[in-house]
């Protein structure tokens, strides 16, 4: 049994030191609600994996959950990066259900969904904490990004000195403005995106393989 | 001599109400507290500045230190929606009502019309600040401390000549020196923004049933991690592994 015991160890350690060069960096997509993160997640764990991550929806914090796709790798020129992507739930300082009623939800399912989207506003902060190498910030180009939430998180981030990628997008819907978010942010490159529609993908991974490679 | 007025530097003996009806000297109604011990400095400008938060300008544009300061302060303006209410402190030595807030909402800044450091130079925000401070001053010296009922004489007389104030201590030492002078004083009001101040530091305040606020500095902040939300307001959380010793392999 003590033999079996340390030659399972000696195996693990071999196997752990064989990839510890490549182990996936796990990449956390963050933002705040309804700007695209899960439908950015999908779209990358379908290109390169095949399967989704999570159920996109139009009402907001439909993503209550931290949800990972391992592994998935990304090709680029001929090389190769393994990433793990990490789709958060959307970050806020106020969840009320009262936006929810507004999309046909019935009182008691939207204080759950309130509720539980509070806990995932808390789990997404202590992953950001905690667990990840790197950031996908994504913002709704259509909306105003001089906020509170993405100025706080932009700058916590920065204080952890992970890196972190500005995805500005919904490019597709007429009123969006990159060079808005841009301005917001000069000392992150941003890069133009419709998750929704694939547009710019190449850039896309272009910069994912260049940042989290 | 433990309040200094910020205008022009004039100082007050403890339990002094010359302050009451404004500085004698320039009519500031602005004042620093200074517990005893503690030297007075020679310029009130130098007061505030030595107070600000890290955010102080001296690196305008180096730092992620700085930005996450601002977020901070900007996260504790925003859930805060009574920066002038007093800390809890039991230390009778500390801060009184009215001083405390003066002095804290030098720490915290009331203002939460500035939605992005990034343009607002820092001069501007110390101006602004300062304003701010003014009229939260001014709004604490009126509401949470001197209650006109209390006062009516020792304003009139404050009013009506500046050169004579310095008497008027002696004249009349009780009523207009305790409301200032006792902050141990338990009145229902300052029970109830004490609370509202240690609900604001929450991570997550319940407002009602499915409505929520959020500190985000604080949840980023706390190794412990909450899972789930009761009903009663209560969290579940996790515990970092640290705090419970070595469990191997679980991770």
């Amino acid at each position: 049994m003590g033999l079996l015991t340390e030659l399972k160890s000696s195996i693990s350690r071999a196997t752990s030191s064989l990839f510890a060069g490549s182990e996936p960096k796990r990449i956390g997509i963050y933002g705040p609600p309804n700007a695209g993160k899960t439908t950015l997640a999908n779209r990358i764990a379908r290109d390169w994996t095949g399967d989704a991550i999570g159920p996109e929806s139009h009402v907001p914090h439909e993503t209550r959950r931290a949800r990972r796709k391992e592994n998935v790798e990304i090709k680029r020129n001929g090389k190769s990066v393994t990433i793990d992507v990490v789709d958060t739930p959307g970050v806020t300082t106020k969840v009320d259900y009262k936006e929810f009623l507004e999309h046909d939800i019935e009182k008691d399912d939207a204080v759950r969904r309130s509720r539980e989207a509070t806990e995932g506003v808390a789990e997404a902060m202590h992953w950001l904490r905690e667990d990840v190498d790197g950031v996908i910030y994504v913002l709704d180009a259509t909306e105003d990004p001089f906020t509170q939430v993405n100025t706080m998180l932009i700058g916590i981030i920065e204080s952890q000195d992970l890196p972190v990628l500005i995805f500005a997008n919904k490019i597709d819907l007429e009123e969006a403005s990159v060079q808005r978010i841009s301005n917001a942010f000069p000392q992150h490159e941003t890069v133009p995106l419709s998750a929704l529609e694939g547009d710019n993908m190449d850039e896309v991974y272009d910069k994912i393989a260049e940042y989290f490679g | 001599m433990p309040h200094q007025c910020t205008g022009c530097g004039h100082t007050f003996a403890d339990g002094s109400k010359e302050m009451l009806s404004g500085c004698p000297e320039c009519g500031g109604n602005k004042f620093q507290f200074h517990p005893e011990g503690e030297p007075v400095p020679e310029n009130p400008e130098e007061t505030p500045s030595t107070e600000e938060p890290p955010e102080s300008p001296e690196t305008p544009d180096s730092s992620v230190a700085e930005t996450v300061g601002r977020a901070t302060t900007k996260v504790r303006d925003f859930v805060s929606t009574r920066p002038d209410a007093p800390k809890d402190s039991p230390d009778p030595n500390a801060e009184w009502p009215s001083e405390t807030g003066a002095s804290s909402s030098e720490t915290e800044n009331p203002s939460t019309a500035e939605s992005d450091g990034e343009i607002i130079d820092a001069d501007a925000r110390r101006k602004q600040r300062e304003a701010d401070d003014e009229d939260h001053a001014q709004a604490s010296a009126r509401s949470d401390v001197v209650s006109s009922n209390e006062l009516p004489e020792s304003e009139r007389a404050g009013d009506s000549d500046d050169g004579d104030v310095g008497g008027l201590a002696d004249v009349e030492p009780e009523s207009g020196g305790r409301v200032v002078s006792e902050p141990s004083d338990e009145d229902p009001d300052l029970t109830e923004l004490r609370e509202q101040l240690n609900d604001q530091f929450e991570s997550i305040k319940i407002v009602e049933p499915g409505q929520y606020e959020l500190n985000l500095m604080e949840l980023y902040d706390r190794e412990e991690y909450i899972i789930a939300l009761q009903e009663n307001g209560r969290y579940v959380i996790q515990v970092p592994e640290q705090w419970m010793g070595d469990e191997p392999g679980d991770r």
